[in-house]
């Protein structure tokens, strides 16, 4: 009898250790929360130095910083938030502020970013803000879930070297070119062939042309497919017509063997959008002067349209220490010496306005005309259609075979007509879903 | 009964309760990991499986069959199940090229251990690294396959993006990663062989092409069975090559597997049951066909005397 209770004892025991595991880490006196990001190499290093300049500040609390390849960054997220492990503070995509905070994962940082001792809230870009707030049903508005950890503008470059060579003047960034002037500069832009072929421009950015055609892909309450209506079609054909048509854009077969940044790095593209992030690259291999110019506007518009992205820190509702969690976010967000080493390595504009206007637009680096970036924050550019609705697979359906309308075999009116229906559907469930 | 009898009696039953109670003690690690690693997971993914559970929210209710009404009548669950079909494709040429190279690295060719292990090697090396490389060769404009073709006269098709053609690439790069192991593994039973096969049969005047069909290869067949079986059941569930060579499974889910659509399902979607569900109807298909297997073996695997 004494035995088997030994044995019961140690089966006892080795599931108290099992158990025991995750309950350990609570009980020493510091402070202790998680992080968890992705990035490159330089990135990361830039994170350590900021945690270690965070932890100097913040001496009682320890930062654990759990980074991620991109590509597994939400599936262990959401393994995490399944097994209630959520990280205190997380990169949070504008998409997921919806689900997250209506499933109370993410904490609202409103009374946090109203009175914090690290930043002012009329400092920071209020569009960069903006993409974490969420009222209950609209994004964009409301109670804010995440602060931003940068805000990437769209912007189109050129290279100006090619443009002398071939007698062309980039437009007046108040004074951008329409669609015909951008094709008639485009052609002239495009020359020789084989391995000595220079394209006018990258893939133009289709939600640049559809929404400067005054189109879009959804209603403006967000409900409805509307990739059908007319302009949306000339819109995409459009696009895929310089290539298809004109001739000025690389095929999609030689886009994927070549991507457009290798080929304007190597001077075999005249134009191609590109965002803050590019700068460090440029301003390390590029031989060639470039600059920043409005994007082409649609006759039907006569606006100048693109996108804007961003990553945001979240901090998880679960936490033991919202405060401290905060204070990493914000901490992360608007630290000085961290924004600007990100702006002097060439991988963001700072969030912080006086920081921008004091040092990034006055320093002598290209681009000359660095204001287009401010230009799209602050006037003219647009948080992606599918950042505004709950779940974004119809986006998904819509690209997945795209590149049968940019490779020819399909026009957009066969394609968007063969898909808007499905789009349809998955976007209703989005929407019974978030009605939940 | 004497006394001393019913003691002896006890001293055995108590040997054997002890030794029963240590040798509980002695699988109970084994035991656990079974339990908590496989069998709860399972029980868990069943269950689940009739449930619309949401990860994110961390609701659930129990749906009855609705899960797998929605895959069987989900469109892309059938593609998938197409695709992932023509994923066995390669199991008869890595068979084929993996006997062939054991033969030819066999006992007395020069340099056999050199051999072995260039082949041995795309198995050991990483796939994403594999995958890197394979871009590389298969790029439409600048790939070495692509040039090579265009040196003979013959436009290459767009191997990675074309629809029609990233299955057959990833067909490609599966066979050139198993030749190898394949290899291994047949020229482990070759040597396993005995040579008095070989010589009765040169006594009774038998040649090379009689001796290998009549001799090498039914002493092959456990090992070329063993080999089917793990193939079939690896290349059901191919997903790596799928997620490394494409973004969102190839234009028009061209070469998402199963195993892609459940992932996706699963970790994209957020619909943890319909996986689960997918999983346990997908898990229940690849038994069913390893079953058929055995059943079909008797007919064509020696098992020795």
């Amino acid at each position: 009898m004494k035995k088997r209770s030994a044995a019961v004892a140690v089966f006892a025991a080795a599931a108290l250790v099992l158990s025991g595991c995750s309950a350990a880490q609570s009980e020493s006196g510091d402070h202790k929360i998680t992080f968890m990001g992705w990035g490159s190499d330089t990135e990361i290093a830039v994170f350590e130095d900021m945690i270690a300049q965070y932890e100097d500040k913040f001496p009682e609390v320890t930062v654990e910083y759990i980074t991620v390849p991109a590509a597994d960054f939400q599936t262990k997220l959401q393994t995490m938030i399944a097994s209630n492990n959520t990280p205190d503070v997380f990169y949070l995509a504008p998409e997921n502020v919806m689900p997250f905070a209506d499933s109370g994962i993410i904490a609202d940082l409103s009374a946090y970013v109203d009175d914090n001792e690290l930043f002012e809230a009329d400092n920071v870009w209020a569009k960069a803000l903006d993409m974490y707030r969420y009222d209950g049903t609209t994004p964009g508005v409301g109670a804010s879930y995440g602060l931003p950890k940068d805000i990437g503008p769209f912007a189109l470059a050129y290279n100006k070297d090619l443009f002398d060579a071939a007698g062309i003047t980039a437009p007046d960034p108040e004074d951008p070119w329409t669609w015909d002037e951008f094709i008639a500069a485009a052609k002239t832009l495009t020359t020789g062939s084989g391995d000595a072929k220079v394209y006018g421009s990258a893939p133009f950015s289709l939600e640049s042309a559809v929404w400067s055609n005054g189109a879009d892909w959804l209603n403006a309450d967000h409900t409805e497919v509307t990739v059908t209506d007319p302009a949306f079609v000339e819109a995409l054909q459009w696009v895929a017509d310089l290539s298809l048509v004109e001739g000025v854009v690389p095929t999609s077969e030689e886009e994927s063997s070549l991507p457009s940044f290798q080929r304007f790095m190597e001077g075999k593209t005249a134009m191609m959008g590109v965002g803050p992030w590019n700068q460090g690259g440029f301003w390390a291999d590029a031989s060639f002067a470039w600059d920043l110019m409005p994007w082409p506007v649609s006759p039907a518009t006569n606006e100048r349209a693109i996108w804007y992205g961003g990553i945001g820190f979240a901090v998880s509702d679960k936490s033991d220490d919202k405060e401290d969690a905060s204070n990493l976010a914000a901490f992360l967000a608007f630290n000085e010496d961290a924004q600007r080493t990100n702006m002097e390595q060439g991988q963001a504009i700072p969030n912080l306005i006086d920081m921008t206007q004091d040092e990034y637009l006055t320093s002598d680096k290209l681009p000359a005309n660095k204001q287009e970036f401010i230009r799209i924050i602050e006037d003219y550019g647009r948080r992606a259609t599918q950042t505004y609705t709950y779940n974004s697979e119809w986006f998904g359906l819509f690209n997945s075979n795209l590149a049968s309308v940019w490779t020819g075999e399909q026009t957009a009116d066969e394609y968007t007509a063969s898909v808007t229906e499905e789009m349809q559907g998955m976007l209703d469930e989005g929407i019974a879903e978030q009605a939940k | 009964m004497t006394t001393a009898g019913r003691v002896r009696i006890r001293r055995v039953q108590d040997m054997q309760r002890r030794e029963r109670m240590w040798g509980l003690l002695f699988v109970t690690p084994i035991g656990l990991q079974v339990l908590l690693f496989c069998i709860v997971p399972i029980g868990i993914a069943i269950v689940a499986g009739f449930t619309n559970w949401n990860v994110i929210r961390g609701t659930y209710d129990f749906i009855g069959l609705d899960n797998f009404v929605e895959f069987l009548t989900d469109k892309y669950f059938w593609i998938a199940a197409g695709n992932t079909i023509y994923m066995l494709i390669p199991i008869p040429f890595y068979l084929f090229f993996g006997i062939l190279f054991a033969l030819g690295s066999h006992r007395g060719t020069p340099g056999n251990k050199v051999f072995r292990i260039l082949y041995f090697l795309p198995y050991i090396s990483s796939i994403v690294a594999v995958v890197v490389m394979w871009k590389w060769l298969f790029n439409y404009q600048y790939g070495l396959v692509n040039q090579g073709l265009a040196a003979i006269g013959i436009q290459g098709p767009d191997w990675l993006g074309d629809p029609a053609w990233i299955k057959t690439t990833i067909v490609i790069m599966i066979v050139w990663k198993m030749i190898g192991i394949t290899s291994i593994y047949v020229l482990a039973s070759l040597n396993n062989i005995p040579d008095v096969y070989y010589e009765a049969a040169r006594l009774d005047g038998a040649g090379p092409v009689r001796m290998f069909f009549r001799i090498t290869l039914p002493m092959l067949s456990p090992a070329i069975f063993f080999l089917t079986i793990v193939g079939i059941i690896g290349s059901l569930q191919t997903f790596v090559e799928v997620q490394l060579f494409t973004s969102d499974g190839g234009r028009n889910y061209s070469a998402a597997t199963i195993t892609y659509y459940i992932w996706q399902k699963a970790f994209v979607s957020n619909e943890l049951g319909l996986a689960f569900a997918t999983a346990c109807f997908f898990a229940l298909a690849i038994l069913g066909v390893t079953l058929i297997q055995f059943r079909l073996s008797r007919r064509w695997v020696y098992e020795g005397e």
